[in-house]
């Protein structure tokens, strides 16, 4: 157990799908050699493929305290990278700008397509990242013991040096959040911006969102935003829990827009979209979630106030984050999760 | 202990230019020993357990004047390997990102493993990497790195020395051959072998191996 977790909760009422902290990860971390097809954040359309490709039946995780075993993503599942004809396009003339090699897959292949409910259209964007697990299945699985996890903010990372490109770690994590740099022969992932966070600056992904739907802060800060929306008000959950790595991404829940003619009854009443889907992400808890967070609507609707929703709007960044410098970590009176 | 009975001399002149050579005249007469391999346990939850698809390799050594020389020859239906654009590690700005062509492959190899100092009497090192008493080095030869010398002293302690040594493979008809220079591989040295079979997701402990022998 490290003595402080660094968190993020993201609030999926809020994401535009925009893909701007998807770039802004991109040209930060990944824009080396070999890694042309990594996202360590992405944004995929929920219901939909996800990236790579069916990442979330593919195995990984814990089952019964055991490793499960899992098939590792091609290069074809995460989505092909490939160029446009610009300089045919553009100096030749005449010609549609095409990709330059038939593209049969690629990471954001299904977006906004989403899936019918009664007749009615549902989707949301799910932002992904590595979660930091509490109990990481990628660093269980690395016989290198080439992962590790930061005592001092529990930021996990993957030791370049000692990393031989097995990929046990690939296959282990269910969320599919590690990379194969084939030219270096290393695994690579999200390293939660630590250089930012240890400077007190909050990563680029969350520091460039126009939703303004990141909470970033340690966990065991009871002054954070991230601490009292999952642990005080308990409106956001992880992604798969029973995968059993504890993450330490979390999410608020989505409710949709009401279906056509639904106005005035609750969104458990005349769901837009199956719970079943958002159990099926989140876990049975997500129906609690959702109970909560509309007693907390109707209330500001009849002329309350709500602590939790006025949180969630998080307008300004120190609503949003609260990130010590390492040198001043020592000042969270750590109230561990319970 | 199982002793290999195989044991050539030839004369330095006529052997150290094409040693490295797998089809070199000299191996021809050189019998070669078959050794069994066996599969490792499954050791990792994440991978399905693996059949023996390569149920022995052919091993030849040759001690001469110009040096310990070792010829391994097995089957292996696919051939693992590639050939990577080099990567440059320092962030490029604008150039344009050389590609990641799979995520999935992994390399056909094998590899030599011999104490890493003089052993007394008949006890070899532990065959899972040597142990701390018993240090081993470990001649590796991969289809996508190339030859690398590692040094290890127990399971999960192996580690890259940073160094390389004389080695040559060639792929034909569904057979790999690869032959190595190992100096220490001398007379009376144990040796044991490893074979990772790449379409079999084979690598670090998921792997092929044989007993200790000894070259006589
Ligand atoms: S999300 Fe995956 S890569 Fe990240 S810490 Fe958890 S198991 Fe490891
Ligand atoms: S930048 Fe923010 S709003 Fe845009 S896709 Fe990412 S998380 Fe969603």
């Amino acid at each position: 157990m490290p003595q402080h977790q660094i968190s993020m909760v993201l609030d999926l009422n809020k994401c535009l799908g925009c893909q701007t902290c998807t770039m802004a990860c991109k040209k930060l971390w990944t824009d080396g050699d070999g890694m042309d097809y990594m996202y360590w954040n992405n944004v995929e359309t929920r219901p939909g493929q996800g990236y790579p490709r069916n990442w979330d039946k593919i195995g990984g995780g814990f089952e019964d305290g055991k490793l499960r075993p899992s098939e590792l993503p091609t290069k074809e599942d995460y989505g092909q990278t490939f160029e446009y004809n610009y300089a045919e396009r553009l100096f030749q003339g005449g010609m549609q700008a095409m990709p330059q090699e038939e593209v049969r897959n690629t990471p954001n292949w299904d977006e906004d397509v989403g899936a019918l409910m009664l007749g009615e259209n549902y989707y949301f964007y799910l932002p992904r990242l590595c979660n930091h697990c509490t109990n990481p299945a990628c660093l269980e699985a690395c016989p290198r013991k080439a992962i590790y996890k930061r005592a001092e903010d529990g930021i996990v990372l993957v030791d370049q040096d000692r990393c031989e490109g097995y990929r046990y770690c690939m296959k282990a994590c269910p969320y599919k959040k590690i990379y194969f740099n084939e030219l270096l022969g290393k695994a690579q992932k999200c390293i939660f911006c630590y250089p930012r966070i240890e400077k007190g600056e909050v990563n680029a992904c969350a520091k460039q969102c126009p939703g303004r739907l990141r909470f970033v802060g340690y966990l065991d800060d009871p002054e954070s935003a991230v601490h009292k929306l999952v642990h005080v008000y308990k409106v956001a959950l992880g992604l798969f829990p029973e995968k059993g790595t504890e993450p330490n991404v979390f999410y608020v829940p989505p409710f949709n827009p009401p279906r056509t003619g639904s106005y005035g009854k609750s969104v458990l009443e005349d769901p837009r979209m199956p719970m079943d889907y958002l159990k099926y992400l989140f876990g049975d808890e997500v129906i609690d979630v959702i109970r909560r967070l509309e007693g907390e609507l109707h209330r500001a609707q009849s002329g309350g106030t709500s602590e939790v929703l006025q949180l969630l709007i998080g307008r300004d960044e120190h609503v949003r984050y609260q990130i010590p410098k390492h040198e001043d970590l020592i000042q969270i009176q750590g109230v561990h999760k319970a | 202990m199982k002793r290999l009975e195989c044991l050539l001399i030839c004369s330095a002149a006529a052997f150290a230019q094409n040693a490295l050579d797998p089809a070199a005249a000299e191996w021809k007469s050189a019998a070669p020993v078959t050794l069994a391999l066996h599969r490792t346990p499954p050791l990792y939850p994440t991978d399905a357990p693996a059949a023996l698809e390569i149920p022995s390799v052919q091993a030849q050594i040759i001690h001469s004047p110009a040096g310990n020389f070792v010829r391994l020859e097995w089957a292996d239906k696919t051939r693992d390997s590639a050939v990577l654009p080099k990567a440059e590690h320092a962030w490029q700005g604008d150039h344009l990102v050389t590609q990641s062509a799979a995520t999935d492959r992994f390399s056909d190899a094998c590899a030599v493993m011999i104490p890493a100092k003089p052993i007394t009497g008949d006890l070899n090192p532990s065959l899972q990497m040597g142990d701390p008493d018993h240090p081993v080095h470990i001649f590796v030869w991969d289809g996508t790195r190339g030859a690398a010398v590692m040094e290890a002293s127990g399971r999960e302690t192996t580690k890259r020395t940073g160094q390389s040594f004389p080695a040559q493979a060639q792929y034909a008809a569904g057979k790999w051959t690869v032959t190595m220079q190992i100096p220490d591989l001398q007379a009376g040295t144990p040796f044991a072998v490893a074979i990772w079979n790449g379409s079999q997701q084979d690598r670090d402990g998921r792997k092929y191996f044989t007993i200790w022998y000894r070259a006589q």
